[in-house]
């Protein structure tokens, strides 16, 4: 699915219950089918091998353009690194104007046997952080069907040796807690090594866009609970080709909490609003941790933030049967 | 066999006070409804007895929960005190801490009474305000969405339905809102006006004043075993925003 197509989706649906419109998510949505346009007309013409997929990761991947994103793609290949690859990183240049987050995440290639590397030593920071945003945030910008492949592939590299029927995935399960807490764990050690630099937009993005990542792989998986081994992996497939914003307000809608629903996804609206304005995405930019506490800006991401955490936790453990589920598979 | 008695049990977990250890010396919350709600806070606006002392209420406040509470200043002539005290920057623990703005006693003119609340520190979320307060709405724009306006009880003459505060809400477009469910209780038995609210506002909705009303007086008492009953498919629609008590946790 593209990543901006907003037509009859969770959200539109969620709106429509609430009575609320989701202004910032429709027109990030819609910013980012338009940029999806703009950057495949870019590259019209150019060579694509048949194992290679174009992938857009970030805001990109979630539908949620503003104007401040980064471009983050990834080449990603369901055969082998070879020399003369085709696209190279570098022919991408015409469809993308800005440099991604500069960790060494994005703007890169790589095989879907390097990101199903999962666990024990080989399984770096790096590859954990690719695999899992290609699994919850990802949407192809080109190769939608080697895209698809590269899903299920990883999936079939998680679900591969679980036969439990009406089980979530515990591998699975536990390495998308891990990739949360992972995240969670470095802000805190970035800050602690003195790379203050960005702290507030970092928290902001913290309490905001990670939690409702984490939220957006974890409803997927505790679906699992509803469904044989066998159908697990077409259900799970299904779900991540979606936005995270599209599952999560699906699932409010299907376990009947529509109010909670409509305050959590607004709230986040309001996060997107607030980051698309150039001036207060400037502020919490520069803004040091030293001086978080009296600015209004970061106090409104943090208040926005905790709207959608207790929308979220409301969500998880007062509705049947997320509350059974959470408390048998999300501690220990 | 022999039978324990019940007080060497452990106390199950709706007698559990949220702030305090399992053997609390502070008044444990008996109701299972309000015990499994997360997240609940007390306002300090029972604590007459400690009037004044902000840091006492804030701790007996933690007693009942260290999630939420709200500081309340009903007199306008506590207000300059909650300010000093917040500015003092103490460590509260609360992820949510709210500011109920004065109702009584008040003599500033209406923006000077704006300019003081807006000195209120960024730690607060929410300033929560009765809609006959807000006479010139432009005024309060400053507060933005800190602003936290309170359905009323059928004493006062507006503020009660949704088309009484639609024309607020209008003019105050960032501003959030307090469902107080005994007052919206007290104009029909069968909550219809709390279900018409949550309709018209629910996506504004920051907290829950939660209580029930003393018969005749209107004044808020500690929630009835029947208003938890009469309340329940209400409390339901609102299982994500913080619950204030404004009156002590039931002993019931």
């Amino acid at each position: 699915m593209d990543p901006g197509s907003a037509a009859a989706s969770p959200l539109s649906a969620l709106g429509a219950a609430g009575g609320v419109g989701f202004p910032a998510l429709h027109a990030a949505r819609a910013r980012t089918a338009e940029r999806c346009d703009g950057a495949r007309a870019a590259l019209a013409g150019m060579p694509r091998d048949g194992d290679v997929a174009v992938v857009l990761l970030g805001s990109w991947g979630r539908g949620e353009l503003t104007s401040g994103s980064d471009d983050d793609v990834l080449v990603v290949t369901t055969g082998a690194r070879r020399p003369g690859l085709r696209p190279a990183v570098h022919e991408l240049a015409p469809a993308f104007a800005r440099a991604s987050g500069g960790q060494g995440t994005f703007d890169d290639v790589v095989t879907v046997e390097e990101l199903a590397t999962i666990g024990l030593q080989e399984d770096s920071n790096r590859v954990l952080t690719r695999r899992m945003l290609v699994l919850l945030e990802s949407a192809p910008l080109l190769g939608a069907d080697v895209h698809r492949r590269v899903l299920a592939r990883l999936l079939d590299a998680y679900l591969g040796g679980e036969r439990r029927d009406r089980r979530p995935p515990r591998f699975l399960l536990n390495d998308v807690v891990r990739y949360w807490r992972t995240v969670a764990v470095d802000f805190e050690a970035k800050a602690r090594a003195g790379d203050d630099g960005k702290w507030a937009l970092r928290h902001a993005k913290l309490r905001t866009s990670r939690t409702m990542l984490f939220a957006g792989g974890l409803l997927p998986l505790l679906e699992c609970h509803h469904v044989t081994a066998d159908d697990a992996p077409a259900l799970l497939l299904s779900e991540l080709l979606q936005p995270p914003t599209d599952r999560i307000a699906a699932a409010f809608l299907r376990y009947e909490a529509v109010d909670a629903g409509v305050r959590t996804l607004s709230a986040y609206d309001r996060f997107l609003a607030l980051l698309d304005d150039p001036e207060r995405r400037a502020t919490l930019e520069a803004l040091p941790r030293a001086r978080a506490r009296e600015d209004p800006t970061f106090q409104e991401c943090r208040r926005l933030g905790r709207e959608i955490q207790q929308g979220l936790t409301a969500l998880l453990f007062e509705r049947e049967p997320l509350r059974r589920l959470v408390r048998q598979y999300g501690v220990f | 066999m022999p039978r324990r008695s019940l007080s060497a049990l452990q106390p199950a977990f709706p007698l559990l006070a949220l702030g305090g250890r399992l053997q609390t010396p502070t008044r444990p919350l008996r109701s299972a409804l309000l015990a499994m709600h997360h997240p609940l806070g007390a306002s300090t606006g029972y604590m007459d007895f400690s009037r004044g002392d902000w840091a006492g209420m804030v701790e007996r406040a933690v007693a009942v929960s260290t999630f939420a509470a709200e500081l309340s200043a009903l007199g306008e002539d506590e207000l300059p005190g909650l300010v000093a005290f917040l500015e003092g920057t103490p460590r509260l623990p609360f992820h949510y801490l709210s500011v109920h703005a004065p109702t009584k006693r008040r003599r500033l003119p209406e923006l000077q009474l704006v300019a003081l609340l807006d000195r209120l520190p960024a730690i607060v979320d929410a300033i929560v305000v009765h809609p006959d307060q807000i006479t010139a709405p432009e005024g309060w724009l400053a507060l933005g969405r800190r602003l936290v306006i309170e359905n009323m009880d059928p004493r006062k003459t507006l503020g009660q339905l949704p088309e009484h505060l639609a024309p607020l809400f209008a003019a105050l477009p960032d501003a959030g809102f307090c469902l107080d469910v005994a007052h919206a209780g007290a104009i029909d038995e069968d909550m219809d006006v709390a279900h018409r609210l949550l309709d018209a506002f629910g996506a504004r909705l920051r907290q829950l004043h939660v209580s029930s009303l003393r018969a005749g007086r209107g004044s808020h008492v500690s929630l009835y075993r029947k208003d938890e009953a009469r309340f329940a498919r209400v409390l339901a629609r609102c299982p994500d925003v913080p619950w204030i008590l404004e009156a002590p946790p039931p002993r019931r």
